[in-house]
């Protein structure tokens, strides 16, 4: 046990203690999420109107999908070679293949160029590859368009929150007073009024002023580089059409083989969480027309460039060296092993980093900022209960990743001292509760 | 050659009575079966905290102890010990370890073992509930219809299926070590499973972790539901005793 290992327990013992008071943030948001993941887990039995349950849409397509990913991690050299070559020839992007999240980022600022506003979707990725902390430190001014991004820049909230509705722990009255505050504008507090508020000011900024814009892709299909792209709101959309240059930005792993699978992989990912992908974007290029006289003209009325950064950082290193991740560069991230997750429910967002909640947030900050990170981002808090493995549609086993994780954290002595204890006693008594 | 009744270290230290009623079944099944002194820990619990050179030498002394002591059938009581010892011990003792590993329940659902119990519960028809531990779904052998199929086979009981139940089972949150360091995660989650185990008399569960967490929880918060262990809920079956009472 080091110093540190002690430093970093009484640290995570700390955020618990805040966690357990009234009107903290974080017991406010304890209790949202706890809520949360009850209705999510009931949702997936959920007939509504479909022949199926999520449960079932999941089981009817794991096997398959467990192959794709698995054929995908074999191969990955091959179809990431396929795809940006089909991307390049046919489909007139401008591809760049990144190796380092450093050499991402410099490229997406050359490519921003002297824009000073950038307009992003929801984007874990992005986070992942650094472009958002890059943005910072260049002064450029982030314009999140997902409401519920919105609501977190608005109330310049800074923990962690759930990727899907990051801002759905705010009540319609807490928003209705921050507009106020902000804006000076009064509203009856209502979800319906907020909603309206936003689309009568905002959406005509997306519709008229996006010089360039920041998506990932839920899905990039290889055998003809189309980016599937799913969202509820609209937001999405208008990003990829109503601007003069889209950025793309995601890892490697997005990338499967067919387009079949990565419109699967979007509706998986809509139905094992629930919400509606009102619309599904396959992009397959800027717009162009070749209406006046044949003659291909890129940039009609949608995007005029379409720039794809695909990003290789930890991925290849992961798959060729056998690192205790690299089951991870099979996930899709659906972020449904957030709703199981014994530790997340218990503990909201202290059992998470700045990527999101839970294990495959604290697996990138480890990957980005190593053992210490993790352990600060809860990682002791973790049962191994392998509800996630148990739920993951394509069966990557979390729970021994974090199990592998804790293992290295152990070695570092970064163990929590009371475990460390009953190791002595399990080791050298042979009975840890003797 | 033995065949070992490996009792696990947490249920030979808090719950002895448990452990004589374990010994009883299975005694009544095998009577070859036998307890030894001074078993030592599987190391399940250590398996989060300790790193990979410990454990294996760990599992190494544990298996020389099962060599010198000529065990040749494991037969565990605890979810953990079983989990631990069929799914770890393969993995890192490879081709020497060779002892065929089952849980309690494995052996207890053989209908010609069910059959030696006589398991017949003369009351009015009750529903319980079943709370599948993690240590048990998990594990490279799932145990998941055993235990349905032993309580299924007792008249006049009947088995209430909870919200999370089999592989979606909600864990009680007291595994690798969490439950010594930050209970509140069972704080919660095990007053989940009470929450879903409302329609059922009783609470049944075979795993001496969620038993200690479960137990907690209900005494913190004075539920009333009682929680039982597997094997004494079966004893008291096999003995004419009040199945609800703890």
């Amino acid at each position: 046990m080091s110093e540190k290992g002690k430093e970093l327990y009484e640290e995570v013992k700390q955020k618990i203690n805040i966690s357990q008071k009234e009107d903290t943030l974080e017991r406010q948001f304890a209790d949202f999420w706890k809520l949360a993941c009850t209705l999510k887990v009931r949702q997936h039995d959920m007939r509504y109107a479909y022949d199926d349950t999520s449960r079932e849409f999941v089981e009817k397509y794991k096997d398959h999908l467990i192959k794709v990913r698995d054929d995908f991690i074999e191969n990955m050299d091959h179809y990431v070679k396929k795809c940006i070559e089909v991307m390049r020839k046919v489909n007139n992007m401008e591809v760049h293949y990144a190796k380092t999240n450093e050499e991402a980022q410099k490229i997406f600022m050359e490519e921003l160029g002297q824009n000073k506003v950038i307009y992003k979707s929801k984007s874990v990725e992005a986070k992942d590859i650094g472009i958002i902390d890059v943005l910072k430190e260049n002064n450029i001014e982030i314009k999140e368009t997902d409401l519920g991004d919105v609501l977190v820049q608005l109330f310049k909230y800074e923990l962690p929150s759930f990727q899907i509705g990051p801002g759905a722990h705010f009540t319609e009255l807490e928003i209705a007073e921050k507009i106020k505050a902000v804006y000076g504008v009064e509203l009856e507090p209502k979800a319906a009024n907020i909603v309206d508020y936003f689309r009568n000011t905002y959406r005509k900024e997306l519709l008229n002023d996006v010089k360039v814009s920041l998506t990932s892709a839920n899905a990039i299909s290889a055998e003809d580089g189309t980016i599937v792209l799913g969202e509820n709101e609209g937001n999405i959309s208008l990003l990829t059409r109503a601007t003069e240059k889209h950025i793309v930005v995601c890892g490697i792993t997005k990338i499967v083989p067919t387009l079949l699978d990565a419109v699967l992989i979007t509706k998986l990912q809509s139905r094992i969480n629930n919400v509606s992908f009102r619309y599904i974007s396959l992009i397959s290029g800027p717009s162009n027309t070749s209406d006046i006289q044949g003659t291909s003209v890129q940039g009609m009325y949608g995007a005029k460039e379409l720039v794809v950064i695909l990003v290789d950082d930890w991925r290849t290193e992961a798959n060729n060296n056998d690192l205790l991740y690299k089951e991870f560069l099979k996930c899709i991230g659906c972020r449904s092993c957030n709703f199981i997750c014994t530790a997340s429910r218990a503990f909201g967002n202290l059992y998470a980093s700045k990527y999101g909640l839970g294990a495959t947030a604290i697996i990138r900050d480890y990957i980005h900022y190593g053992i210490e990170a993790a352990v600060k981002d809860g990682l002791f808090l973790c049962t191994g209960c392998e509800n996630c493995y148990h739920w993951c549609p394509v069966s990557i086993n979390l729970g021994e990743i974090m199990k592998s994780i804790k293992k290295e954290a152990t070695e570092k002595g970064l163990c929590p001292p009371p475990l460390d204890e009953y190791k002595e006693k399990i080791f050298k008594d042979k009975n840890p509760f003797k | 050659m033995t065949k070992l009744i490996f009792l696990g270290c947490l249920s030979s230290s808090k719950y002895k009575q448990t452990c004589e009623n374990a010994v009883k079944i299975i005694k009544t099944i095998d009577n070859e079966y036998q307890v030894l002194n001074d078993v030592p820990c599987c190391g399940a619990l250590a398996y989060h905290f300790a790193s990979e050179e410990e454990l294996i030498t760990h599992v190494k002394f544990v298996n020389d102890w099962f060599k010198i002591n000529h065990v040749s059938e494991i037969v565990t009581i605890c979810a953990g010990c079983y989990n631990y010892l069929s799914r770890y011990y393969k993995k890192y003792l490879g081709e020497d370890f060779t002892i065929p590993i089952r849980h309690m329940l494995q052996l207890i659902a053989i209908p010609e073992n069910l059959s030696k119990l006589n398991l017949k519960y003369e009351g009015k028809k009750i529903k319980i509930c079943y709370h599948d531990a993690c240590h048990l779904r998990n594990a490279t052998t799932p145990i998941i219809e055993e235990p349905r199929a032993i309580i299924n086979s007792i008249e006049n009981i009947e088995l209430f299926e909870m919200d999370n139940n089999r592989n979606n089972s909600t864990c009680c949150g007291a595994g690798g070590g969490v439950y010594s360091i930050f209970k509140e995660n069972s704080d919660y989650n095990s007053q989940i499973i009470f929450e879903q185990s409302k329609r059922g008399k009783l609470l049944l569960t075979a795993c001496p972790f969620c038993y200690t967490a479960l137990k907690r929880i209900k005494e913190e918060n004075k539920i009333k539901k009682p929680v039982i262990k597997f094997e004494d809920f079966l004893t008291k079956i096999m003995e004419g005793a009040d199945p609800i009472s703890e």
